[in-house]
């Protein structure tokens, strides 16, 4: 086992509440005469951190999660408030945007002060200046101050710094984010060229899909807490699922009302477990649906089972009136029914099951019961469902030969 | 992080930014304080009559140069090294690095810009006649090398409080005049009444304007004592800005 390259224990993160000028006064006096000041706003609480040689971090979040104080404080730019960490190697960061860059400069200077700032000397620098610009590939601006340069500009050019110092540890905070389509290609390609080589890499994104291209491992901080750590893939589904439940409880406040209905439900439960919280399948596995139904007369509803994305929209639905044999009593007034679908096709992510009591005739819609579902799984393919498929050779004559 | 390299590329830098976009370049650095120097002769020996006591007297444009320009280096040092930390409040942002480099290069760039205009009309005064001992021109420049250190300590403790409290630049800029006036730079102590004369030992550039005139116009004598006692406050302060600096540098960025 190779130690750690970054060790983190029990890090935390207070900025001092400054609100007026004498404020900043009495801050001065306490770290003086004390050397900490107890008046302060914590972003970041209790946070522990490994990441070894050749690993490959996604770190998610919301915005103000604490990702770039992290960041900062993984570098060292920030000194934690309790806990510690700690790098052993060299580590090229770009946090934000500008990389330390001094808009007065030309960009040529500002990579000389780059280089210098990461130990390089004037004799390695000029050896790979070259490669540096053919990198940044930003043509005559170059030479101009970094003030005239666009946001775009001042990435390409802190990117192809760090790419020529082949640093042990990459940092890089939103930065693809900026950058345009090839700009965004040639680093995504530099970073994996990177990671093949034995490079290890932190990546603040909100992007899912170049986390969970680059990365192997995630850690999804929620208001300053790590709420989840581990696998890419479970943690950026379990990241999306919790922002569209997030999205859809915003999108419809539900009344409830389902005294007195006509047909209402009184259970489902997928695969035997009934409570609130959501059900776990993995992708591929079977899935049962089972509902049971209060009807007021007697008579015999029609029962809709539907699954939909969290945020709403439709995946796939049918009514028991459609090719199922219609509900079958199990109580006075109760009736039951079961869907299986075997072989899950839902790709990995989160989704509601959606169940509905209809009137005997299919037509009128009664009451609403949702379960959550998450479909785990490691897959790359994009949507909702995994069609069938197969990948055919091409045919023989049209080759080069 | 080889931490002197670094130091030499923010020294470049910091020498490069005064003379960048200046007319006259690294000229200027020369022509200001001797334009400075004149207009002070002309006012002081035109128009006050000011005359140097004792039978043995120098010229005083020699006499005012010989503390002048040291003072210069030392004021200047302190006020503009003030605001160093503040200045590079992007780049501390995004990068990590040992920030006392940051004042350490705007200290040595405010020294060599006037050692070496010191040392230039240093040569042309006594080429021009003046009664200014070349012999002593070593040690003078030895006697900026404690000056370094007391600037050096000032400047630490002055960009580390600037961080949290943004006035003290504008404090600085009314103090140090008030510092240059209670220091003899123009005139000699043995103007001042008697009972006043003691009093100038409290302020730290007394034994620095004094002993340039002794090593370069023979003008006084030194005291072992005052030579001590100004050896120890350089130490002194040196420590304690660094000390200072220490402690309040993990929250600069917090209040940046």
């Amino acid at each position: 086992m190779n130690p750690p390259l970054v060790l983190a224990r029990g890090l935390e993160k207070a900025y001092p509440k400054v609100y007026r000028s004498s404020d900043r006064l009495r801050a001065l006096g306490r770290l003086l005469v004390r050397g900490e000041d107890p008046d302060r706003v914590s972003v970041l609480r209790g946070v522990d951190l490994e990441i070894r040689r050749g690993e490959s971090l996604g770190l998610i979040g919301d915005n103000g999660a604490g990702k770039s104080t992290l960041l900062k404080l993984i570098t060292g730019v920030l000194t934690p408030t309790a806990g510690s960490v700690e790098v052993h190697g060299e580590i090229g960061a770009l946090l934000e945007l500008g990389a330390g860059f001094h808009p007065e400069y030309s960009g040529r200077d500002n990579v000389v002060m780059a280089a210098a700032l990461h130990g390089l000397g004037g004799a390695e620098l000029r050896e790979k200046m070259p490669e540096i610009i053919a990198f940044a590939d930003i043509g005559h601006y170059i030479d101009e101050p970094v003030k005239h340069y666009s946001s775009g500009m001042v990435v390409r050019l802190g990117f192809a710094v760090v790419a020529a110092l082949k640093p042990d540890l990459l940092v890089t905070d939103e930065v693809l984010a900026v950058g345009d389509e090839s700009f965004q290609k040639k680093c995504v390609k530099w970073m994996k060229d990177y990671l093949d080589a034995g490079g290890t890499l932190i990546l603040v994104s909100h992007s899912m899909y170049h986390v969970q291209k680059l990365c192997r491992h995630a850690c999804w901080l929620r208001a300053g807490e790590v709420r989840m750590q581990g696998d890419v893939f479970e943690v950026t589904q379990a990241y999306l699922a919790w922002h569209e439940r997030k999205s859809a409880a915003l999108a419809e406040p539900r009344p409830e009302q389902r005294a007195g209905l006509e047909f209402s439900v009184i259970s489902v439960s997928l695969n035997g477990s009934q409570g609130e919280q959501a059900t776990l399948v993995e992708a591929g596995d079977d899935l049962r649906v089972h509902v049971r139904v209060r009807s007021r007369d007697g008579r015999v509803p029609c029962i809709a089972i539907g699954i939909t994305r969290a945020d709403g929209t439709a995946v796939y639905g049918l009514s028991t009136d459609m090719d199922g044999p219609p509900p079958q009593r199990v109580g006075e007034a109760e009736f039951a029914c079961e869907l299986e679908l075997p072989e899950l096709a839902l790709l990995p992510g989160g989704y509601t099951v959606r169940v509905h009591p209809l009137d005997p005739e299919g037509v009128r819609l009664f009451d609403t019961v949702e379960r959550s579902l998450i479909v785990r799984g490691a897959s790359r393919e994009f949507g909702l469902v995994r069609l069938a498929h197969h990948w055919n050779r091409v045919a023989d004559e049209t080759l080069v030969p | 992080m080889p931490a002197a390299a670094l130091t030499l590329r923010f020294f470049q830098r910091e020498l490069r930014n005064r003379f960048q976009g200046s007319f006259s370049g690294g000229l200027w650095a020369l022509f200001q304080p001797l334009l400075q120097l004149a207009v002070y002769s002309f006012v002081f020996v035109h128009i006050f009559k000011a005359r140097i006591p004792g039978a043995d007297a120098p010229g005083y444009v020699v006499f005012l140069m010989a503390a002048l320009w040291p003072w210069m280096a030392l004021s200047e040092a302190v006020l503009r090294s003030t605001t160093a930390i503040e200045e590079n409040a992007a780049l501390i942002g995004k990068v990590a690095l040992p920030r006392e480099v940051l004042v350490l290069a705007s200290v040595a760039s405010s020294f060599a810009i006037h050692l070496a205009g010191f040392i230039a009309i240093v040569l042309i005064l006594a080429a021009l006649g003046s009664a200014i001992q070349l012999s002593g021109l070593g040690m003078a420049i030895l006697l900026y090398v404690p000056m370094f250190a007391l600037a050096l300590g000032f400047a630490l403790m002055c960009a580390s409080i600037q961080v949290f409290v943004r006035d003290t630049v504008q404090v600085l800029g009314q103090v140090l005049p008030l510092l240059m006036f209670s220091a003899p730079v123009f005139y000699d102590r043995s103007l001042l009444p008697e009972q006043f004369r003691g009093l100038m030992d409290l302020n730290p550039f007394t034994f620095y304007a004094e002993s340039f005139r002794v090593v370069l116009l023979d003008y006084g004598s030194f005291r072992p004592l005052q030579c001590l006692a100004a050896l120890v406050l350089a130490a002194v302060v040196l420590l304690l800005g660094r000390w200072m600096f220490r402690r309040l540098d993990p929250h600069f960025e917090d209040f940046l």
